[in-house]
């Protein structure tokens, strides 16, 4: 009895030596595990989130998990109260990981706690949690600084140096664009800015119409206006729609954060001449295969750990600079398209 | 049992009974105690507001300012609480926020005698209004441990604070409208104002005194709201207002005045609850979800005037 006690302590040790070993290598998830795990994003219905899906989708064939993988969401209207009932019955059904889109700010995060508590783990990736408050890690996109000197470089080329310009974002609480833009203020107190005046930030809530009718508000409100920068895919065609609609595309330019097929028109015919964007395939897989990790427990979501994401290569736990005390894993980098590449990329 | 219930009752204690055996044989985790706490708590505050939204419809009348007082109660606390006042007296601000609102839409119907419908909307937006003024574009949260808690955690056992307020609510309103001599009121004036004026009935104390709790029930479900998701924003509750006096029609009350029980909204809750849960549970997506119960509602909408149109003709071919 005592001899097996001894054996299984120095098994133990062993494991926790080769565990602490292992750390310092990226860790490759065993494939062929058992993962239950929801996609969850703030809603369903457009371009970039079925494209996330498509991206998860491969990882989970790739590491042959033989749990499933939903991909469920609310409607746009619906969307903070919707994705916080999603997140409960998940706990409820026991799932082992849900990769969450944030889109309720921090009131998601007494359910994400409580999800934890059950032993759901909630991984985000394009929004995180606020307060990071319930949150394994954040899947970044990009960083965030870099977005906010993006937008704000896409801004100074479109005025042309100086001038108005305004920001149409989507809902008032989606913690991405809301970091996005305060980094985007950041950038603007920079010399190389001073002429150009942000002046005025409103809220398509991520709806075409909304979207397009508040792109057509500013219009009206700053007759100076030179440029609409909308760090929304929703919100970027919308306005570029309402521009060329209203004829406008000479006067007021559109950029932001667009998808490329559907922003290829407006590219070419000049109301929204330059914008950015990532790849929302790779941001599913990625956020899959870190999600997989974790759940199947190669990973603990500390900072420090490395972890292999197929055909992506190595990524690393991190502290997020945006939100202390909360982790991130970092994708990057992103694109600007332009008429030269928005073709390509349209296909 | 069924004696006591009416032909709609009967019929919704049917749909509730199906539901029932769907959810539990489709989806193992439905029967258990967290879950079925779960759902009630999801959608607490539009179900504790239909129990005092029944009384208002039976008195033909409605209260389209719910939701927006509740918003405005949330954010009245927020706000109330990051400028630095203390929670407690806070809640106590915001409950009479709730009642200056209801005194206001009570005095231009019972007293000006403007319609409910143009008063208390011209309310949903004004109160809205308050409310996202005072939120602005963000959120507020960081509110005592001991107001989340209360929001969040049991209070007895796994039940949480909200949950008895239901339950209590629905025996005392439901007691009221049935068995006291002010919900007698409530329906002889749904039935008819002109009479009931005229027998002596003094019927703007009684509209006064709905709207005057339709509105505080409204504020307390607003904070309630706050404490669960432990932040507020301008646009907390919107449009709930629909969601509430969807339950309170599909459980049999009549949008004229005069008619309804709350047993039958007790069953049109409990039906609508638990579809909700068990699509969510079976993974169904929003849309589809939005869908079936669109579905239901027309069906319960519809049914009711195929079957009076029905017997009218039967009885005209006699």
């Amino acid at each position: 009895m005592m001899m097996k006690l001894t054996g299984l302590a120095f098994a133990a040790g062993l494991a926790t030596l080769m565990g602490s070993t292992a750390m310092a290598e990226p860790v490759t998830a065993t494939p062929g595990q058992q993962v239950n795990a929801v996609l969850l994003p703030k809603f369903l219905g457009i371009l970039p989130f079925d494209q996330a899906n498509r991206g998860a989708q491969e990882a989970a064939a790739e590491l042959g998990s033989t749990g499933k993988l939903e991909f469920i969401g609310p409607t746009p209207e619906n969307s903070a109260a919707g994705q916080i009932e999603m997140l409960t019955n998940a706990t409820t059904q026991k799932q082992n990981v849900v990769m969450l889109s944030n889109n309720a700010g921090d009131q998601i995060a007494p359910a994400a706690e409580a999800a934890q508590a059950a032993g759901t783990r909630v991984v985000t990736w394009d929004s995180p949690i606020p307060s990071g408050k319930g949150e394994s890690f954040f899947v970044a996109q990009v960083d965030f600084g870099s977005i906010g000197t993006v937008m704000a470089d896409m801004a100074y080329d479109l005025a042309g140096g100086a001038g108005e310009f305004a920001v149409l974002s989507a809902s008032p609480d989606a913690a991405n664009q809301n970091a996005w833009i305060d980094m985007m203020k950041e950038a603007l107190k920079g010399d190389k800015y001073k002429d150009l005046k942000l002046v005025d930030v409103v809220y398509g809530n991520d709806q075409s119409e909304e979207s397009y009718n508040k792109a057509l508000g500013l219009v009206d409100k700053y007759p100076d206006l030179k440029v609409i920068m909308a760090p929304t895919t929703v919100g970027i065609v919308a306005a570029a729609k309402a521009m060329q609609d209203e004829g406008l595309c000479e006067k007021v330019k559109v950029s932001g954060l667009g998808l490329p097929a559907e922003m290829v028109s407006y590219t070419l015919n000049g109301c929204a001449p330059q914008f950015a964007l990532w790849s929302f395939v790779d941001l599913g897989y990625l956020t899959y295969h870190a999600s997989y990790a974790l759940a199947t427990g190669a990973i603990k979501g500390e900072v420090g750990e490395e972890f292999t994401a197929g055909r992506m290569g190595t990524f690393k736990i991190e502290e997020d600079p945006g939100r202390p005390g909360a982790r991130r894993v970092l994708m990057g980098p992103f694109t600007v398209y332009t008429k030269d590449n928005v073709e390509a990329a349209a296909n | 049992m069924t004696r006591f219930l009416t032909p709609w009752e009967t019929g919704l204690l049917a749909v509730f009974l199906a539901t029932l055996a769907l959810n539990a044989s489709f989806a193992p985790e439905f029967l258990t105690v967290q879950n079925q706490i779960n759902l009630f708590q999801l959608h607490i505050e539009k179900i504790i507001v239909a129990l005092v939204m029944t009384l208002v419809i039976v008195n033909a009348e409605i209260d389209l300012s719910v939701a927006s007082i509740m918003g405005l109660s949330a954010a009245l606390f927020g706000y109330l609480v990051n400028a630095g006042t203390p929670a407690g007296l806070a809640i106590l601000v915001c409950l009479a926020a709730g009642l200056v609102a209801g005194a206001v839409n009570a005095v231009l119907i019972a007293r000006v005698g403007i319609p409910s419908l143009v008063v208390t909307l011209a309310m949903l937006i004004g109160f809205r209004g308050l409310a996202r003024v005072l939120v602005k574009d963000t959120s507020l949260g960081n509110f005592p441990t001991w107001v989340t808690d209360l929001g969040q955690k049991g209070l007895i056992g796994p039940i949480p604070l909200s949950l008895l307020l239901f339950f209590a609510l629905l025996i005392l309103l439901g007691m009221t409208l049935h068995r006291s001599g002010f919900g007698r009121q409530v329906i002889v004036i749904g039935t008819n104002a002109e009479v009931a004026r005229f027998s002596g009935l003094n019927v703007a104390k009684v509209k006064t005194v709905l709207f005057l709790l339709s509105a505080l029930i409204s504020a307390l479900c607003g904070l309630l709201y706050a404490a669960r998701l432990g932040s507020v924003r301008g646009d907390t509750a919107l449009g709930f207002e629909l969601d509430i006096i969807t339950m309170v029609l599909l459980g049999g009350v009549s949008i004229f005045g005069g008619k309804g029980s709350m047993v039958g909204v007790f069953l049109s809750i409990l039906i609508i609850l638990n579809l909700r849960n068990g699509m969510g549970l079976m993974n169904l997506t929003g849309h589809i979800q939005t869908g079936v119960i669109g579905v239901l509602l027309i069906a319960s909408v519809l049914l009711p005037n195929l079957l009076a149109d029905f017997r009218a003709r039967k009885r005209k071919d006699a």
